[in-house]
């Protein structure tokens, strides 16, 4: 197969698919390779100078966890067979 | 004559401070006040905090073990990082917040108390209430007493006194009804509680 003859819709859902399978692995990794479930708070611990208690304050930020790594890659992943898919059964 | 009014004067002056019992609020406006608690279940670890911290403890610093009060923590104040986990959490099915909103240690007795200046530590019996069920606990509680502190933690510097309570214990879910022998592979029965709170007594 050379790569002019394969049709444009299902070369960019392959295209689409591997820049987002890319994006969601970059992402999970850059923001700390969570392995729990995705989190919404952070907690961030402090102490009380007067009375010496540790408490904690969250704060508001995204953590993708396991969850939004293997959503984010079956989604991709997806796109890209959907297009493996199409492209084998449109090619003039 | 004039000595002894002034010596019964300073005396006065001095012993009050100690003299009656204090009642110290716990609602602290610092948001500093929390719970922690955590489940360690085979496939899934839970950590979370609760900082609705309310209710009053009546305390006489030179006679402890005749304190008296009760520690409330509002039900919807307790979060846990992942939101759709809190929304189960609060929900019908677990510590059903609308239903329950409060959770709750009553004192009703002080025991085994050591006494160090203004620090101590004393097993502390009450009647710990979750989802609406009551079971009598008795758990371990180091207490420090701060006089003269309050003024260093309120905006407006308001004369007075602080009490600080660290507790840790563990209850067991399935004791209050919270879906007994139910997902305890991911939601563990035990759960470990710390307890970190100071309550103030202003003076007049």
């Amino acid at each position: 197969m050379r790569g002019g003859e394969y049709p444009a819709m299902p070369r960019l859902l392959i295209i689409i698919g591997t820049v987002c399978l890319l994006a969601v692995v970059v992402t999970w990794f850059s923001l700390g390779a969570d392995r729990g479930w995705s989190k919404t708070l952070v907690p961030v611990a402090k102490v009380d100078p007067v009375t010496e208690l540790e408490f904690t304050e969250y704060e508001k930020r995204f953590v993708p966890g396991l969850d939004f790594l293997i959503a984010g890659s079956a989604g991709s992943l997806f796109l890209v067979a959907l297009g493996l898919f199409l492209g084998k059964f449109t090619r003039p | 004559m004039k000595h002894l009014l002034l010596t019964a004067s300073a005396v006065a002056l001095v012993l009050p401070a100690h003299a009656a019992p204090l009642t110290f609020d716990f609602k602290d406006p610092k948001g500093v006040n929390n719970v922690v608690f955590q489940l360690d279940a085979p496939l899934e670890s839970i950590n979370g905090t609760a900082s609705g911290v309310s209710g009053t403890v009546t305390l006489d610093p030179e006679k402890p073990g005749e304190a008296k009060g009760k520690i409330v923590v509002a039900t919807d104040s307790l979060v846990v990082p992942n939101p759709m986990m809190k929304d189960h959490m609060l929900g019908e099915k677990w510590l059903n917040a609308a239903k329950h909103p409060e959770i709750s240690f009553a004192i009703t007795g002080i025991s085994d108390i050591k006494k160090e200046g203004d620090k101590g530590e004393a097993k502390v019996t009450g009647t710990f209430t979750l989802n609406g069920v009551s079971k009598d606990l008795t758990v371990d509680a180091r207490v420090n007493y701060l006089p003269g502190k309050l003024a260093e933690r309120s905006p407006d510097k308001t004369p007075g006194d602080l009490l600080v309570i660290r507790s840790k214990f563990e209850i067991k879910r399935s004791d209050f009804g919270i879906k007994p022998g139910e997902a305890t592979d991911k939601v563990a029965d035990d759960i470990a509680i710390s307890l970190s709170i100071a309550g103030s007594a202003p003076k007049e």
